[in-house]
């Protein structure tokens, strides 16, 4: 193709030229996540906005998600108005009151939740303090900026009968595996530390399709799902969690995938050194209505609708380009019969050379077999330097969670999905289902076996560093440089709720931008109490300039 | 942190660097990957990519045009990407649009044309942008370098589509007759 050849050509025009004509950019610096990984992923998302004019929308722009908060203003203690904020395009204001309306930000954070119960009917009562402390310093890239909050969450279960109550409390929080060793609450019991287990939900989001240009009705999205659309307000984790499915599936086993498969594992790479991607590929024909086929570790694919003819193929690990070494087919369904092995010059699969080889091991084993085989080895192997993930962030995460996310994964939207599957995982990649299981949202817990006296009390705090919603610094959006922290009251509690207070502490540095809690800084009222009926609170901050 | 400071951080195998690349030109690098192939997973597996080449590359590469090199690496990744999401027929069709206005650059042949190596032929287009009008040069490269869309370009430079697109049409149409003077094929 012509134009394509040119499109390459005009690549290697001058450097000066390119960097001349660069776009305004700004280095991201409001990068919540972990290292690398969870950085990138951010950074996408802030090229995203920032060049492709993509949908999101602030709370002044139309939408349909009902990502507003409650309209009832709490009751501050000292009694502030409940006057509403000004359009949020304005300048700032110091302690500026309260606004019926949050922001709907570029990156999403999740609300703090309440604790909750495994029990249903527990027949305690609760009494809630939320502390946002907002000290510089609290993110771990260990500037002295403030990013983000220390929350403490503390409950005081109140047990009104004449019986002892043994509950196993659970506290959710929103995050993702490779951002838990930051994320990862700390919990006492009457003032005691305590290591309770983890639970993990499954994939909190859903998929959407890619946007284009929609002519007269600006950009649209087709009606693929080869995206993901992470949850974007505190509606979505509302219709997640109200059900109580999300919990009750997240308590149950790992699902079994004692599926009976074909695993053809390839080794013993050999290539030419003088080329830099030599390509080893695979040959066979199958009939796909019988037989399907997941790949780890192959770089490209191509098939046949017609003949059934397909093609995977990987670049030959030469040791220094630290490509994954574990490569493996897996067959489920009639095996591929006899296949061909073929070398060529680069991924293309073009041009066909000599001296590409490799040993194939073909083995009858079980689809969960595999699967934990190939997630111990991303796990022990892979995570660390493809995602920058420190020993520290991959110990955080507990592998028999991680696993299980993967199988979720590979059941709820996978190939093994039916009619749910979606067209992200519908390659069979094995690489792109079990890394995402890493990084995707969900809602975890932590289970605290907790027994309350009869008539008497225990007291539970979970303290938390909270990374702030927020929009991406170059994305030219007016709500830059603005901190989005959230809570929702009751949303899934089995808890009976008596009151509910929250409040702020160092708040030296930091001024009110939106809020419909009540705080007002100016005045000192750093404390109020919260209206049990209204569903979600949200704070909005800047930092002082 | 500076470019040489980074390119330092690779030449010493710390890992850092890919922090300090990220950070600085994460941005940068996912607004390219994004304009050729409008998927966030794919466009993330780019920048990923390009990251992991460069690991590779410094050293023995030393590059003097950090920004420009990195960006050129994202570029080819996702055009390689495109074509391979295009054979199975994922993703939108804007990149077939940036090539179609291409196609209007390209000189009709006539035989007697020289088959030029890339890098004679881009720097034939370097010398080409170099006597345009600083806009019309900026344009042009934010749409077939950078593959930005009309607004977008309108948006940065405070200017109207309609300017933008007068501004593409005149240069292709310029690059087109300077090629075939140049006795170019492609």
């Amino acid at each position: 193709m012509n134009g394509e050849r040119l499109f390459r050509v005009l690549g290697l025009v001058d450097d000066e030229l390119v960097v001349e004509a660069a776009p305004g950019f700004q280095a991201g610096t409001a990068v919540r996540r972990g290292p690398w990984r969870r950085a990138l992923a951010a950074a996408a998302c802030l090229a995203v906005l920032c060049c492709a004019g993509f949908a999101w929308r602030t709370v002044s722009a139309p939408r349909g998600d009902g990502t507003t908060a409650g309209g009832a203003a709490p009751g501050a203690e000292n009694g502030t108005g409940s006057s509403l904020g000004g359009d949020p395009g304005d300048a700032p204001q110091e302690n500026e009151p309260l606004s019926v309306e949050g922001t709907t930000f570029m990156s999403y954070a999740g609300p703090v939740f309440p604790l909750t119960t495994a029990e249903a009917d527990t027949a305690l009562t609760a009494e809630r303090k939320t502390v946002w402390d907002f000290a510089p310093g609290s993110y771990h890239d260990g500037t002295p900026r403030q990013w983000g909050a220390t929350v403490t969450d503390s409950y005081t279960l109140i047990n009104p009968t004449e019986e002892a109550v043994t509950v196993t409390a659970l506290y959710p929080f929103a995050g993702s595996f490779d951002e838990l060793a930051d994320l990862r609450p700390a919990v006492t019991v009457d003032g005691v530390e305590t290591d309770p287990h983890l639970y993990a939900g499954a994939y909190a989001g859903g998929f959407q399709g890619v946007w284009q240009s929609g002519g007269q009705n600006g950009d649209q999205l087709d009606g693929t799902t080869l995206n993901l659309a992470s949850p974007s307000s505190w509606t979505d984790y509302k219709a997640l969690l109200e059900s109580g499915d999300y919990l009750q599936q997240a308590l149950e086993d790992a699902p079994a995938l004692d599926i009976p498969v074909t695993a053809y594992e390839f080794t013993d790479f050999e290539a030419p050194a003088e080329y830099d991607a030599a390509t080893q590929a695979i040959e066979f024909t199958i009939d796909r209505s019988k037989t399907t086929v997941l790949t780890y570790g192959f770089n490209g694919g191509a098939w046949n609708e017609e003949t059934g003819w397909q093609q995977h193929s990987y670049f030959v690990p030469d040791g220094v380009r630290r490509e994954p070494e574990k490569k493996v087919l897996v067959v489920l369904g009639e095996d591929i019969g006899d296949y061909t092995l073929s070398g060529y010059e680069n991924g293309g699969c073009e041009r066909e050379i000599d001296g590409v080889s490799c040993t194939v091991t073909r083995r009858e084993t079980t689809l969960d077999a595999v699967l934990d085989e190939l997630c111990r080895y991303y796990y022990d192997d892979y995570a660390g330097w493809q995602y920058g993930m420190t020993d520290r962030a991959v110990e955080a995460v507990p592998y028999p969670l991680f696993r299980r996310a993967a199988a979720e994964l590979l059941v709820q939207y996978g190939i093994l999905a039916g009619d749910s599957a979606v067209d992200r995982y519908s390659d069979g990649r094995l690489d792109d289902l079990i890394s995402e299981s890493t990084s995707q949202q969900r809602v975890l817990y932590l289970a605290v076996p907790v027994t309350v006296p009869a008539g008497e009390s225990v007291d539970i705090t979970f303290q938390l560093w909270k990374a702030p919603s927020f929009d991406y610094g170059c994305s030219g959006s007016e709500n830059a440089g603005l901190q989005g922290y959230d809570l929702v009251t009751q949303l899934a509690s089995t808890l009976t709720f008596t009151e509910q207070r929250a409040s702020l502490v160092n708040t030296e540095t930091i001024q009110i931008a939106r809020q419909n809690l009540g705080f007002d800084l100016e005045n000192s009222v750093t404390e109020v109490t919260l209206d049990l009926e209204t569903e979600h609170y949200y704070l909005e901050i800047r930092q002082k300039s | 942190m500076e470019d040489s400071d980074i390119i330092g951080l690779y030449w010493d195998r710390d890992q850092s660097a890919i922090t300090e690349t990220a950070s600085k030109y994460g941005g940068f690098l996912w607004n390219i990957s994004w304009n050729i192939l409008r998927s966030h997973g794919d466009a993330e597996e780019c920048v990923n990519d390009t990251y992991l080449r460069t690991w590779n590359a410094i050293p023995p590469a030393r590059p003097t045009a950090f920004q420009a090199w990195l960006g050129r690496i994202a570029r080819n990744l996702s055009l390689d990407r495109w074509k391979q999401a295009r054979a199975q027929k994922r993703g939108g069709d804007g990149m077939e649009v940036l090539l179609g206005e291409l196609d209007a650059c390209v000189p009709a042949p006539h035989g007697t044309e020289a088959a030029l190596e890339d890098r004679e032929l881009a720097a034939l287009i370097s010398a080409f942008l170099r006597k345009l009008p600083a806009e019309s040069r900026i344009i042009f490269l934010r749409r077939y370098w950078y593959g930005q869309e009309l607004r977008d370009i309108a948006g940065g430079l405070g200017c109207g589509q309609g300017k933008v697109k007068s501004s593409l049409f005149r240069t292709r149409k310029a690059l087109r007759a300077y090629l075939e003077q140049e006795g170019v094929s492609i």
